[in-house]
């Protein structure tokens, strides 16, 4: 570590230079992260708030809350629990006179069911009767009110919010909780018609055929664009950090090579490999230390500014299990250099 | 009386076949404690090789060395760093001291790895002063002359309080004047800290310092008088 802190006071601008790019790396891949958790939770935020574990769809629907259709036979041959809820999907326009429209899934949920009880509201009630829905707080941010009448792609009867609702949000969309009755209506389906799915706190739910249960994470993983979005991000996140590790490898090679001939002389005079190497691995840890704490501040005012619309998640295990992450990328990018420590030879600056 | 280094029929080849080159044949050598050797010879006579091998950096082809009694031969490669450190001061003709470590520094770093029986404060301002470097030991290594360094490098190798001193080619960036002092510095330790003291060089001048001479012709190492 002395030896380690000594350079880094010593050689100021270098080693500022390379926690700079530490820190433009650790920012960018914080920022990614939050980014991606803050878009994954806008896939599922609607649906982590149910608790459920099962969900079941029409077998024919590919898994596809949007393309499945349940009738009331086979909802009534199931036979429903308390641990059971309808949903019927439909993605809408809403759209109020004097405000943006705003692209949303209508959600059909049964008021006597788990979904419409554990509905946590941030202001207003839950929907009593038919055309009243309770809307994602996205709608309060842009201007709507409780008491707004909305309507919903080109049907010409409008529905009042009667409350909003945080995080309430499913593939992106904000959410509007309407009554079963009102999404038969907008989905213009057959009367017999009953729900796009059913959704279970049971974690094994027999069904029987044309249903088909997928566990939530199976139904999560099948979301639209969901696994795409997660991998790209996934494989962004993973480049940056070999890019760390590379570029802290490439740096303390460098580093560690012009200094080669005084560690010579040292090992020469006795000072043993692991005083060296140490020094070497210190010296890794203080730069990306150094450069992630730099980052996370960044990321801390980042997250201060950022306007509510923008997806992000600042989540401080997952952000922190990053800053580990590169923690370990800086202990592997000291590998290259600390073999040429190891190696270095004493006999090599007397000559002979 | 202990010897301090004893090399009995050293040989050295490098390389085989037609690339075989013999650097050292068959060398005794002996030094006490309380002398100082001079080995005297052209550049590619062998006398770094000779060096490296009595400082346990390198293993002869054949031959045994012993210092203060204990055989390089026997020892791990953590004995012989330990010796290095503990018994043997080396003092190179490339000093490369670290340049991000003051002069202090390079002190303060023995001393993290060898904790005790260093030299004590007073003694080293003394050998800083006999060196004439006592006022730079807030510099850093850039900002010295070369022989400015070569000094700094000689007291970073007695700092640790060796009982050997293998020097290589310790006057080489030094001005006569400075010759004459440091020769004279090598002299006291020999004689007056009886420490037995090796040095390898084609400077002549420190040949009024030596107790014993050598010089080194094609690997053959032979005693010389020293004819001032």
């Amino acid at each position: 570590m002395f030896l380690a802190l000594k350079e880094i006071k010593r050689e100021k601008l270098r080693y500022s230079l390379i926690i700079g790019m530490i820190v433009l790396i650790s920012y960018l891949i914080f920022i990614l992260t939050s980014l991606a958790l803050g878009l994954a939770r806008q896939n599922t935020d609607a649906i982590n708030s149910w608790n459920v574990n099962t969900v079941v769809l029409n077998q024919d629907a590919n898994v596809n809350l949007s393309q499945s259709l349940i009738t009331d036979k086979q909802v009534k041959d199931q036979g429903l629990t308390g641990k059971d809820a309808l949903i019927g999907q439909i993605s809408v326009v809403a759209k109020e006179g004097q405000h943006d429209k705003i692209s949303s899934t209508f959600l059909g949920i049964d008021n006597n069911q788990f979904i419409a009880k554990n509905l946590k509201l941030t202001s207003g009630h839950k929907m009593k009767k038919s055309h009243e829905v309770v809307v994602d707080d996205k709608f309060e941010q842009s201007g709507y009110k409780l008491n707004d009448k909305i309507k919903l792609n080109n049907d010409d009867v409008a529905y009042k919010i009667v409350g909003f609702t945080h995080n309430a949000k499913l593939n992106i969309a904000p959410v509007i909780y309407g009554s079963l009755s009102d999404w038969r209506t907008l989905k213009h389906a057959l009367p017999q018609t009953e729900a796009s799915a059913i959704v279970s706190k049971t974690k094994k739910l027999d069904v029987s055929t044309p249903l088909k249960a997928y566990t939530t994470n199976a139904f999560i993983e099948k979301l639209p664009g969901y696994s795409a979005q997660n991998m790209t991000f996934s494989l962004m996140i993973g480049f940056l950090m070999v890019i760390s590790l590379i570029v802290i490898a490439i740096f303390l090679y460098i580093l560690t090579i012009q200094k080669l001939p005084n560690y010579a002389v040292l090992r020469a005079q006795g000072i043993p490999s692991r005083v060296l190497v140490w020094s070497t691995i210190a010296q890794s840890l203080i730069l990306v230390l150094g450069g992630v704490i730099i980052g996370a501040i960044l990321t801390t005012i980042t997250a201060f500014t950022m306007p509510a619309a923008v997806p992000m998640a600042f989540d401080i295990p997952a952000l922190a299990a990053v800053g580990a992450g590169l923690m370990v990328t800086a202990l592997l990018g000291g590998l290259l250099p600390i073999r040429s420590v190891i190696k270095v030879d004493p006999v090599s600056v007397i000559g002979g | 009386m202990t010897t301090a280094i004893e090399m009995s029929d050293i040989n050295q080849i490098y390389g085989k076949g037609i690339a075989e080159v013999h650097v050292l044949h068959d060398v005794n050598f002996k030094a006490e404690p309380g002398t100082l050797s001079l080995i005297i010879g052209p550049s590619g006579s062998g006398k770094s090789t000779f060096l490296t091998i009595a400082g346990g950096l390198r293993t002869p082809t054949s031959g045994s060395v012993k210092v203060n009694n204990q055989n390089y031969h026997d020892s791990s490669r953590k004995e012989l760093e330990k010796l290095r450190l503990n018994d043997i001061g080396f003092v190179l003709q490339n000093y490369h001291l670290l340049p991000f470590l003051t002069v202090r520094d390079q002190f303060k770093l023995v001393d993290k790895v060898k904790k005790n029986n260093n030299l004590s404060t007073e003694e080293l301002n003394t050998l800083l002063k006999q060196l004439g470097i006592d006022d730079l030991i807030n510099k850093y290594p850039t900002e010295l002359s070369g022989g400015q360094q070569q000094r700094v490098a000689i007291a970073r190798a007695l700092y640790p309080d060796p009982s050997i001193i293998l020097a290589d080619e310790p006057t080489a960036a030094l001005d006569s004047a400075r010759v004459e002092e440091v020769g004279k510095l090598f002299s006291d330790l020999a004689h007056e800290r009886n420490k037995a003291v090796v040095i390898v060089t084609h400077d002549l001048r420190l040949r009024a310092f030596a107790d014993q001479m050598f010089e080194i012709n094609d690997g053959i190492l032979t005693k010389a008088a020293i004819d001032l």
